[in-house]
């Protein structure tokens, strides 16, 4: 029982992160909140139910990955390009929110307001392994190796590649960054592409979990995503994975102690106590910062 | 059907000028919803279960909102920009599921019987509630509230206690939102908690957004042109989530100042009239 819930909350947690995580490169490198960015997640769900339809399931992973990052793109290009100046943040804060907002609606105009459910799945998901008593479905194994490989990926990415130097630069001082010859708009797609491709990954996960793309998961969880975040420490990417991980065990361990009711409520409560003693949050330590550090 | 409409284009007033006089103090919240709600099941306990006659409750309520907000605010008065969007963004989803867990005002199912408030009651509100905020900035108050906005620093080396004024502003807009929240429930007769999700905290900061944040004429017109209008153009009203972020995309890409910038026609009016 108990090593059950943890595998959920785990697996919920994992989630969590990779949403998290696009919330936090943003924040880190820009220093600008993507409200768009829990829409993005909402769509990767049905990007998935399209392209599970007809390709075979690696390949969706890979579609959704790049029809986010596109998705991403695109927001950078409508509402954000225009508010690049730092006391700009509120304001581009709010252009996106009023994407998502048309984002959300364009869904909900073609799919309905109701859970739309996956085509079938390969058989191997649905089965179940047996682990000190309890059964686990392939899936949740499924889910945490695709996590934790982007996971993965992503630091890799960061610091060991070109692209991963500039944006590293890119979030040191965007002036000094321009001043030696980086490209700060092409960094800025990059880092809109990366991060939005995560948060569409992560809804075709949740959507393989729950078997259907639900087009109003955008504002709960998404939004508790982005509590995450700010549990973790606004821009750092450990924050951001540790966080998710913690709250997904948390949520699951109220459900084991019978205080189911109150787990919508336990990210947001962490959420201002944190933001009340610390508001740095868990690891204050930005993506320059972490740098110096290494 | 006209005085429905007219109805919920005060209530959305009322809300969006609550968010307008938080604004005040340089700070953007999205808890107004919440203080909505609180308002609304403090009113509406007082009268169905206590008996109470509206005006009275509707009051109570406002106050019962303020205090709250006031209570809440105090630790976290301090955050800024980004921070103090996701502690409000918090509270609002906070008081949503206190509200869903109480069994006494019905939980989840509701909380209904309330009735009274009709569109005058609203038009008295928003009258009264208006007539104040013109008030108030026409006063140094406003010049207080202007010099918090602008730079915290200069105001507290000029002898102003920033932390009060800006927990003053923080309990009046709940106090606005509490009363609105009250008439909302009484014209309604029946509320669940789900009412007063986060969408209509943050569809309530976008309309003194659309309406622009430099006076209070603005969060008016936001609010009255984006309730009233969906109502008689069909595809607006089907379309009312698009329409609604196409038209902030624009106003936010024209003007690329930033809405969110203040200075303006009245703010030299009244220094004129000053001096």
């Amino acid at each position: 029982m108990f090593v059950g819930q943890l595998l959920n909350g785990l697996v919920n947690g994992a989630m969590y992160s990779l949403v998290a995580l696009g919330f936090t490169l943003i924040i880190g490198v820009l220093d600008k909140l993507n409200f768009t960015h829990p829409e993005i997640f909402m769509f990767g769900g049905f990007v998935g139910i399209i392209s599970i339809e007809f390709l075979p399931l690696p390949w969706a992973l890979l579609v959704s990955f790049l029809v986010g990052g596109v998705l991403g793109v695109i927001t950078e290009w409508i509402a954000f390009r225009r508010f690049k100046r730092s006391d700009s943040k509120i304001t581009a804060a709010l252009s996106s929110m009023a994407l998502g907002l048309v984002f959300t609606d364009c869904v909900q105009k073609y799919w309905g307001t109701e859970p739309v459910s996956l085509p079938n799945l390969p058989s191997w998901m649905g089965k179940n392994i047996e682990l000190s008593g309890v059964q686990f479905p392939y899936l949740h194994f499924f889910i945490l190796i695709v996590t934790f490989v982007l996971m993965f990926l992503l630091q890799a990415f960061i610091h060991q590649t070109r692209m991963g130097r500039q944006i590293r630069a890119v979030a040191e001082s965007p002036t000094n960054a321009a001043l030696l010859g980086i490209d700060v708009t092409r960094v800025s797609q990059a880092v809109f592409f990366i991060s939005s491709g995560l948060a569409a990954e992560a809804g075709l996960l949740l959507s393989l979990r729950s078997a259907s793309a639900n087009s109003e998961i955008g504002l709960t969880f998404g939004l508790k995503a982005l509590a995450i975040m700010a549990i973790g420490g606004l821009g750092d990417m450990r924050g951001a994975m540790l966080g998710g991980l913690l709250i997904g065990v948390l949520e699951s361990s109220l459900y084991l102690f019978g205080l189911g009711r109150w787990v919508e409520i336990t990210v947001w409560v962490v959420v201002i106590l944190t933001m009340i003693i610390k508001p740095s949050g868990l690891f204050s330590a930005r993506i320059k910062l972490q740098e110096s550090r290494a | 059907m006209i005085a429905d409409h007219l109805f919920f284009a005060g209530i959305n007033t009322l809300l969006a000028w609550s968010v307008y006089v938080v604004l005040l103090s340089g700070s953007l919240s999205f808890a107004q919803g919440a203080f909505m709600a609180l308002g609304c099941y403090c009113a509406g306990v007082l009268t169905v279960k206590l008996g109470w006659p509206l005006l009275p409750a509707t009051l109570v309520a406002g106050v019962f909102s303020a205090v709250i907000a006031f209570l809440v605010g105090y630790p976290t008065v301090k955050l800024k920009g980004i921070y103090f969007i996701l502690v409000t963004l918090g509270v609002t989803v906070c008081v949503r599921v206190l509200l869903e867990n109480f069994k006494f005002i019905g939980g989840v199912g509701g909380f209904g019987g309330m009735h009274g408030a009709d569109v005058y009651a609203v038009a008295a509100t928003l009258g009264g509630v208006g007539g104040l905020l013109y008030l108030f900035s026409l006063g140094s108050w406003q010049r207080i509230c202007d010099a918090v906005r602008e730079d915290e620093l200069v105001a507290a080396s000029m002898g102003i206690n920033v932390v009060m004024v800006k927990l003053l502003t923080i309990a009046t807009g709940a106090f606005i939102a509490g009363l609105a929240g009250s008439l909302y429930g009484h014209y309604m007769n029946f509320v669940r908690p789900e009412n007063f999700d986060v969408l209509l905290s943050i569809y309530v900061v976008l309309y003194v957004v659309l309406g622009g944040v430099n006076n209070m004429w603005g969060s008016l017109l936001g609010a009255f042109v984006m309730t009233l209008l969906p109502e008689y153009f069909r595809i607006l009203a089907e379309w009312r989530p698009t329409v609604f972020g196409l038209s902030i995309l624009l106003i936010l890409l024209l003007r690329p100042q930033g809405i969110l910038q203040f200075r303006t026609l009245t703010v030299k009016k009244r220094g004129a009239l000053g001096s």
